[in-house]
């Protein structure tokens, strides 16, 4: 078993014009290669923003305050534009949008936008990028390929568009794949379409798949291990098991049990007192502590670490 | 009043005056934003000198604009004419100096009157629609097919030269712009809650205009205003060039730039110096107006 | 289908409205003030001959509407009247004017398209660097300048100091120069900001951020997909800038002394030969209406969204 993707306390904030945002603070994580790694949390907890980071496309006026992010033993942290556009992007990390409406270029086709990928691997004729680019089509279980290839974005349905992304993408055959709420803008059905693409890639390749969702039933079906996220921390990881039947830190208890009643986290927001904290001047100490139930006076002065408390199963809160 | 119109009422009320502090909090916003810009700063440093050259020309200085002197004709700057004398023989400075007087006038009666026309025919066409919407944006379209400064120059040159035929011109060929942004800023109250909720009030259509929809429109007037500005007196400046603008001998900067144009080769400081006094003003202008634009829109200048 | 047709009939529909409207206006710009238009062609000192002439020729004494009615169909049947100062068909002046007309207004369309284009993603692209100021205030400082007087200080310095260039008129490419200069700097700058602002919002968008991740170099990404998306809009935005590239070589025309449609134009006005001064307002409107449809038509083909569209 060995580590792709270790994140150490890795602290980033953005200046705006409101004041700085501390969007990450002090994140762990660790992903086991070949493995589908959930990661969850509510919108605004930075889950997004670690995986821009990973791929190296922050906006410009964030700011990486300290930690690290070793990929395959080398600190992408470290990395020029350049060395990263050149070693890691596409080839080694890739990643599919939450949008699929505006993630694929609207005036060039199907077919242009796929060699355009196929083409950074090898070169070599049409034919075969063309030939490279069904195969990769039909891995998606996209129909009528042959059509496909001359039809432009805004004649693809949402759930097609994202098949394409994640098609375009295993064109330069990453290691690792960071899909960002890949189906929260899909209708359900073609929701189970799409997760039963990526339980077939699962099946087939060694793909490393960081999903990021705020939907914990999701996760359920397609992967082993699972980091909650809460107000730019990892609050607790554990296998998808453990999550539900030992689920330690009272948010994620929170979470799963609210699962039972409803099945997205949009709908326990209500349930869980308290508003999600706003990232400009956050709460001290645990950033959960004034939401939660369990709570001392200890928990608004000291930041929690991560501690193991399993195999395979850590957590960041000072009562357990 | 039957009760629940009552509550109504009282709803409608409360929203009007929660929308009114936050429109007034928006622009307070953008003034923030506007301070902070340093060309803004600049250019309002620049206009103030204008205004001041312009309210001050007698005492700045000792000679009269219109004075001819055929013995000092065409003489180079020198201490007693600073930026020398025309081909009459008058201080180009002092007319420089009065130009100012000029072209601010005739800059705001462009921008008053072809505002007024634009603002009037912008708000019946965005609040009432319909057939009147669609007369006036057809006005707009067939006047925006032709250039503004050839079709100005045509009707001055119908009309014959003088400060006030300059005016009308531009006034009847350039007050689209207005009638376009105020239109389509109406469109956008009239969706707009606290329209909304005065109407659900029984107000009539006037009073919603006067007391509503004005109000929003003032201060992007305002702002156009000074957007405006430019184009006028750039405007104004090239009639007279062409000589269909501000007749002579009026110290006017188009007309000294026209008449040292013959004079290029031997006293290039008139018309050098009259465009210069032209790009000064403009620059002013121009940069208050980007300052706005930029206050009002900062998502095309930050992130 | 059924609705790209409606779009269209109504877009000609209303093409057409705003051509009749252009010449009503190119028309009645004679009828504008108060008195007797042959007054107003002949100036105070004509004979009494010659103003019945021009009544007669003109058809003054018939009513409005109806002297309309005769001017446009001749202009429909390329019969653009008789210039008063030259007693020379107006179409045939101006078809010896429109080439060097067309040749720097191409030239200036030629010189801001492209530079405005290329420092509005110069701007975009190292936004809020010294760049990025540097575009914009050079946008601002060629608008404050008016075109007249930056044509004469061309010629001042390049003409008459360093006799680079030939004082005016149309001798050759170095003539071309520099009034093409002076209509082009001062519309790059029209261009430059608006380009700037279509590549900011192009490159914030998701499907930027996508070809990133694909791990395409960004001087790719910028060139093909950002540049094409921004693109498209500036076809209607140079559309709709046409006027004033007109208006300003109207004007520039007159300072180098280039014998085109706009000194003939402002010739004209100045000597009150009314029928050449409508028959031009007309043909420029005319090209200003056609340009704008074109570029409505040319949006429709070049944008995939619209092209393919039901």
């Amino acid at each position: 078993m060995s580590k792709i993707l270790t994140i150490k306390d890795l602290k980033l904030s953005f200046d705006t014009e409101e004041g700085t945002v501390e969007a990450l603070d002090g994140v762990d994580l660790e992903v086991e290669e070949g493995h589908f790694h959930g990661l969850i949390g509510e919108t605004g907890c930075g889950k997004t923003i670690t995986g821009m980071t990973i791929i190296g496309l922050l906006d410009s006026n964030a700011r990486i305050d300290r930690g690290e992010v070793n990929f395959r033993g080398r600190n992408l942290l470290k990395l020029t534009e350049k060395q990263f556009q050149r070693d890691i992007r596409g080839k080694e990390v890739a990643m599919v949008f939450q949008d699929p409406a505006s993630s694929l270029d609207p005036v060039f086709n199907i077919r242009d936008q796929m060699i355009e990928a196929v083409r950074l691997s090898r070169k070599d004729s049409w034919e075969s990028y063309e030939k490279t680019v069904k195969e990769l089509l039909k891995q998606v279980n996209l129909p009528d390929i042959d059509t496909l290839l001359d039809k432009y974005p805004h004649q693809l349905s949402g759930g097609m568009r994202q098949r394409v992304m994640i098609a375009m993408m295993l064109g330069r055959d990453p290691s690792m794949l960071i899909a960002d709420e890949p189906t929260t803008a899909l209708d359900v059905s073609v929701q189970a379409q799409f997760l039963k693409v990526l339980v077939d890639l699962k099946k087939t390749t060694n793909l490393t798949v960081l999903y990021i969702t705020h939907n914990l039933a999701v996760l359920t079906e397609i992967c082993e291990e699972v980091s909650v996220m809460y107000a730019g921390r990892v609050v607790e990881t554990a296998s998808i098991r453990d999550v539900f039947h030992k689920p330690s830190h009272p948010y994620t208890y929170k979470l799963v049990h609210s699962i039972l009643k409803a099945d997205s986290l949009l709908d326990v927001l209500e349930e869980i007192p308290g508003a999600v904290p706003r990232l400009i001047n956050p709460p001290s100490g645990c950033r959960f502590h004034p939401r939660c139930d369990e709570a001392v006076s200890e928990c608004s002065k000291t930041i929690p670490p991560l501690k193991e408390i399993g195999t395979n199963h850590s957590v960041a809160c000072l009562r357990r | 009043m039957p009760e629940r119109d009552e509550a109504l009422y009282q709803e409608a009320i409360e929203d009007i005056r929660n929308l009114k502090k936050q429109r007034s909090s928006q622009l307070y916003l953008v003034w923030l934003r506007f301070k902070k810009n340093k060309l803004a700063f600049v250019g309002l440093v620049m206009v103030c000198i204008v205004l001041l050259v312009a309210l001050l020309a007698p005492i700045l200085t000792p000679y009269d604009p219109y004075e001819t002197d055929p013995f000092n004709r065409l003489q180079p700057p020198s201490r007693q004419n600073w930026l020398g004398t025309d081909e009459l023989g008058r201080d180009v400075l002092t007319r420089l100096f009065y130009g100012t007087r000029i072209a601010l006038l005739i800059g705001v009666l462009i921008v008053l009157f072809e505002g007024t026309i634009g603002i009037t025919l912008g708000i019946l066409s965005g609040f009432f629609g319909g057939v009147i919407d669609n007369i006036v944006m057809r006005l707009v379209d067939i006047l925006r097919s032709f250039p503004v400064i050839i079709l100005a120059m045509a009707i001055a040159g119908i009309m014959g030269q003088g400060i006030f035929n300059v005016i009308i011109a531009m006034g009847i060929v350039g007050w689209t712009t207005y009638a376009r942004m105020v239109r389509s800023k109406i469109l956008s109250i009239k969706e707009s809650d606290y329209v909304e909720a005065a109407r659900s009030i029984g107000e009539s259509r006037v009073s919603i205009i006067i007391r509503y929809i004005l109000p929003n429109a003032l201060p992007t007037a305002i702002i156009m205003v000074c957007i405006m500005m430019p184009t006028a007196l750039i405007a104004s400046s090239t009639l007279s060039f062409l000589g269909v603008g501000v007749m002579p001998p009026t110290a006017d900067w188009g007309s000294m730039i026209s008449a040292g144009r013959d004079y290029l080769l031997n006293a290039p400081w008139i018309s050098t110096s009259a465009g210069f006094a032209i790009m000064f003003a403009v620059l002013g202008f121009n940069f208050i107006g980007d300052g706005f634009r930029d206050a009002l829109d900062p998502t095309t200048k930050r992130s | 289908m059924a609705k790209k047709k409606l779009f269209w009939t109504k877009r000609i529909a209303r093409t057409l409205i705003t051509a009749i409207g252009v010449s009503l206006v190119a028309f009645l710009i004679l009828h504008l003030t108060p008195g007797d238009p042959a007054r107003i062609i002949l100036g105070p000192y004509a004979t009494e001959a010659a103003y019945d002439r021009i009544r007669e020729r003109y058809r003054l004494d018939e009513p409005i509407p109806v002297q309309y009615i005769y001017w446009i169909s001749g202009v429909v049947r390329g019969d653009l009247g008789t210039s008063i100062r030259y007693n020379r068909p107006v179409a045939e002046l101006i078809r010896d004017r429109i080439g060097p007309t067309m040749i720097l207004m191409g030239s200036a369309l030629i010189v801001s398209i492209s530079l405005g284009v290329f420092l509005g993603i110069l701007a975009a692209i190292k936004r809020n660097t010294p760049l990025d100021y540097f575009a914009t205030f050079q946008a601002v400082f060629w608008l404050s300048i008016p075109p007249f007087w930056l044509g004469i200080l061309f010629l001042y310095i390049f003409g008459l100091q360093l006799r680079w260039v030939p004082i005016g008129g149309m001798v050759g490419f170095t003539s071309l120069i520099f009034p093409a200069l002076t209509i082009g700097l001062r519309d790059e700058a029209w261009f430059a900001r608006p380009m700037r602002a279509e590549m900011l919002e192009v490159l914030n968008q998701d499907y930027i951020k996508a070809a990133k991740a694909k791990g395409l170099k960004y001087s790719h990404v910028v060139v093909k997909h950002a540049l094409r998306n921004a693109l498209i809009p500036m076809i209607t935005m140079i559309a709709l800038r046409l006027p004033w590239v007109i208006g300003g070589s109207v004007v520039v025309e007159v300072v180098f002394s280039w014998g085109g449609l706009g000194s003939l134009l402002v010739n004209s006005v100045l000597a009150r030969d009314y029928p050449v001064v409508q028959a031009i307002l007309l043909l420029l409107a005319i090209l200003v209406v056609l340009a704008n449809l074109g570029a409505d038509l040319l949006y429709s083909v070049i944008d995939p969204r619209i092209r393919l569209e039901g």
